[in-house]
C-alpha cells in the first residue's frame, strides 16, 4: 500500500535538490551562499573524497562532463550509481514494499568500496603526476 | 513499529501494526504465515506473537490458555520458510548507497563509518547474524544521519552569516 506521507516527503526532498541545482546552474560554485564548499579542506587544506563534486555538478548541468570527470572522477562514477541505487530503495520505501528488481552488490562490495574510497582519498593529495590527476 | 510478514516464500511488509493487525482480522494474514519486525531474532509464527495472536479470528474461537503457554497450541505451519532458505531474503537495509552519496556530497568524514557499518551488516546477514546485522544497519542510518544533520547545520550557519552581513551591509 502506498504512504503518502512519505511520497510528500520525498516531493519536497526531490523539490529543494532542484532547487539547489537551478541556484547553481545559475550562480556556479563561488556565488551559492547555501553551499559552504569543503570544511575538511578548509580546516586540514587536505582534499577529501567529495572534494570537486560541486564544480563537477556545476560542470555537468552545463553540459561539460568532461571537465567534470577531471574535477571528481570516482565521484562522477560513485554519485550516479548511489542515487540510482537510493531511487529504487525510496521508491519501495513510499510504495509500502521492496520492488520486485533490486540494485544490490555482491556481499563483500561493501568492504571494496570503503577500501577504494580511502585509497582514493589518499591518493590525490599525493604531489606527484600521476596522481594530481585525481585532484580537483 | 514495523512488521514484515510472508505468504509462503514471497516476503511483505513492511506494515504498521495496526495495517497487520487488520490485515489479520480480514483473514489476508492467516496463522499459519511467518511474521518478523526489527530486533526479533528470526522470522516466527503468527501464533507465537502474544500482541497479534489476541486479534487473529482463529484466536477468538479457541480458548485463552491457562498457563499463558502460548507455545503448547503451536503447530508448524506447513507453509513457513524453512531456516537458512530465508535467511538471505531477510529485510535489512544496508544503506550502503545512502553511505557513499553522504561521503562524496557532505564533505565530512562521517561517511566513511557509516561505509563500514553499511559493509558489516552484508558481511553478519550472510553469516545468519541477524540480530548482529540488524544493529550494524542501525549503525550506518544513526551515521549517515549524523553526515546530513551536521551538513545542513552548516549550511544553516552559512546562510545566517550571508543574511547577517547582507543586513548590516558588510562583505565577509
Amino acid at each position: 500500500m502506498m504512504h503518502w506521507r512519505r511520497a510528500l516527503w520525498v516531493i519536497l526532498a526531490v523539490l529543494l535538490l532542484g532547487a539547489a541545482c537551478v541556484l547553481l546552474y545559475r550562480n556556479g560554485p563561488g556565488g551559492t551562499p547555501f553551499l559552504p564548499g569543503c570544511l575538511f579542506r578548509k580546516i586540514t587544506g587536505l582534499n577529501c573524497p567529495g572534494c570537486g563534486m560541486t564544480r563537477a555538478t556545476y560542470a555537468t548541468l552545463h553540459g561539460d562532463l568532461e571537465r567534470a570527470f577531471r574535477l571528481n572522477p570516482l565521484g562522477m562514477i560513485l554519485l550516479p550509481i548511489a542515487l540510482l541505487g537510493i531511487s529504487l530503495e525510496v521508491a519501495g520505501w513510499v510504495r509500502g514494499k521492496p520492488l520486485p528488481f533490486t540494485f544490490k552488490l555482491k556481499r563483500n562490495s561493501g568492504w571494496a568500496l570503503l577500501y577504494l574510497i580511502l585509497a582514493y582519498w589518499v591518493l590525490r593529495n599525493l604531489p606527484w603526476w600521476p596522481f594530481t590527476l585525481l585532484a580537483p | 513499529m514495523q512488521w514484515y510478514y510472508s505468504k509462503g516464500a514471497v516476503q511483505l511488509g513492511p506494515v504498521s501494526e495496526a495495517e497487520l493487525k487488520a490485515k489479520i482480522a480480514s483473514g489476508e494474514i492467516t496463522t499459519s504465515d511467518m511474521v518478523w519486525k526489527d530486533g526479533m531474532a528470526d522470522w516466527v509464527p503468527l501464533t507465537r506473537v502474544p500482541e497479534l495472536v489476541v486479534t487473529a479470528p482463529a484466536a477468538v474461537q479457541a480458548p485463552p490458555p491457562i498457563s499463558g503457554d502460548s507455545a503448547s497450541s503451536y503447530i508448524p505451519p506447513v507453509s513457513a520458510p524453512q531456516p537458512g532458505v530465508n535467511y538471505s531474503g531477510q529485510p535489512i537495509p544496508n544503506y550502503l548507497w545512502q553511505s557513499i552519496a553522504v561521503t562524496i556530497c557532505c564533505c565530512l568524514p562521517f561517511g566513511i563509518p557509516a561505509i563500514v557499518y553499511a559493509a558489516k551488516a552484508d558481511t553478519l546477514k550472510a553469516q545468519g547474524d541477524l540480530q548482529g546485522a540488524l544493529a550494524a544497519s542501525k549503525s550506518a542510518k544513526t551515521w549517515v544521519r549524523v553526515s546530513i544533520f551536521s551538513w545542513l547545520a552548516i549550511v544553516v550557519f552559512y546562510i545566517l552569516v550571508a543574511v547577517i552581513a547582507g543586513v548590516s551591509g558588510t562583505h565577509l
